[in-house]
């Protein structure tokens, strides 16, 4: 089970650039990697996390994403409706992302309120898309699934009901198939290791 | 000669393999933190990776200390640390957790592997060991209460196994030519073809061999 705020945290680990107002010469060396140098007024990618960080100090500005902007987000909206399976968005995690960057940096990213309803509006569809898909999914009795271009945001709104569920649904059938060997009381419990519980059947 | 140089190339092979930066390490754990998340049995250890981002971190401590606190790269120094404990603190407890909740099917899996591919590391077998003794004794000293036929819980019924075929969502790294899913609802098999970079849905025991070697990421 992930919380959405891991998710977030994965999310900061993304790559974007910012203009720093303050000029370090040297490159620091973080685990991850080496940004630098900063320079005022010139632009440089370093991790989500470095660029909120220093956002947050006031010592940069952060720069939008290419797609971070109404009309591209539009186009991906247009492109979402035509097709008949989840298209590739240029970014992974464009929710966090999107709300992540309007929280901290509202004032660097032009028509944020704009963006804010057109990712929403993407979402939505994509969530509406998912949600009818595991529903036929379900009704098929399929036991294997394809899931190109869902983000992990959108797998996890999905998390844990739905492979939960299946779980459900294949003890189930096979309790069915299985039904002569019925007798055999001694039988292990099986659990998850969020709903386990130490039960002694006595 | 010829010797001279085989000892030059395995030489070098050792250097290879000892040349993994730090941000490959990072990388290592945060995927193997990803899988323990979502994987319904334990996976191996993996030690190793936690150990030398453990080292990092003490040396790093150990530099930020000579540093002057108005050097604007201290923040994101001590920040990056924050964010990589919390990373393994998350992965060490997501493995305990299982070790509690599976206790006696995993130490009976893991006495019939070899010290080499052991699952568990010394420490979380110590654990483990501990765990199940304890959960005995409490046990027993329940039940000397109950009537006689009560006295004794047999394997069967205090063991709790994880359920291997629960579904996951998975993400392919490479390319695998056929993958078996064992379809429960109409009792016959399927195969099909992972393509690389595809992200998929299916039960955790049909991919557990990938998974385990690095071919497939939980997602």
């Amino acid at each position: 089970m992930m919380h959405p705020s891991e998710i977030e945290f994965m999310a900061e680990n993304e790559i974007i650039q910012i203009v720093p107002t303050f000029n370090h010469a040297g490159h620091v060396h973080l685990i991850c990697g080496s940004y630098g140098p900063f320079r005022a007024g010139l632009p440089l990618n370093v991790p989500i996390w470095v660029a909120l960080n220093l956002r947050q100090k006031k010592t940069c500005r952060i720069l939008a994403p290419d797609w971070m902007a109404v009309d591209k987000l539009q186009e991906r909206l247009e492109e979402e409706k035509a097709s008949k399976f989840f298209t590739q968005l240029p970014s992974n995690f464009y929710l966090e992302i999107t709300q992540m960057l309007l929280t901290v940096a509202s004032e660097d990213i032009p028509q944020g309120n704009d963006i804010k309803t057109a990712v929403k509006d993407l979402w939505d569809l994509r969530i509406a898309k998912l949600r009818s898909s595991v529903d036929l999914f379900i009704k098929e009795g399929r036991v294997q699934a394809s899931l190109n271009h869902l983000t992990p945001m959108e797998i996890n709104s999905v998390r844990p009901v739905f492979p939960d569920t299946l779980d459900a649904l294949m003890t189930l059938h096979e309790h069915i198939n299985s039904s002569d060997d019925r007798e055999d009381s001694s039988q292990s419990s099986i659990a998850t290791p969020s709903s386990a519980s130490f039960s002694p059947s006595l | 000669m010829d010797i001279d140089i085989r000892d030059l190339i395995d030489e070098e092979d050792e250097d290879n393999q000892e040349e993994m930066t730090a941000q490959k390490v990072l990388q290592n754990v945060e995927r193997a933190w990803l899988n323990e998340k979502f994987s319904p049995e334990i996976l191996p250890h993996q030690t190793d990776y936690v150990e030398c981002l453990l080292e990092q971190i003490k040396s790093m401590e150990g530099n930020l200390a000579k540093l002057t606190k108005t050097d604007p790269k201290v923040d994101l120094h001590k920040l990056e640390l924050e964010r990589i404990k919390f990373v393994i603190t998350s992965y060490l407890r997501t493995r305990l957790k299982k070790i509690e909740s599976f206790c006696v099917s995993v130490l009976e899996e893991e006495a019939t592997r070899s010290e080499e591919d052991a699952y568990l590391s010394p420490a979380e077998l110590k654990f483990a060991k501990e765990f199940a003794l304890n959960a005995d004794n409490h046990f027993d000293t329940i039940l000397r209460h109950m009537p006689h036929l009560y006295n004794n819980l047999d394997r069967n019924k205090k063991i709790i196994e994880p359920n291997l075929n629960s579904f996951v969502f998975l993400k392919c790294n490479k390319h695998i030519d056929s993958v078996i899913i064992k379809n429960t609802l109409e009792g016959q098999e399927e195969e099909i073809v992972l393509e690389d970079g595809s992200q998929h849905l299916m039960p955790y025991s049909s991919v557990a061999e990938f998974v385990k070697r690095g071919i497939v990421q939980l997602i």
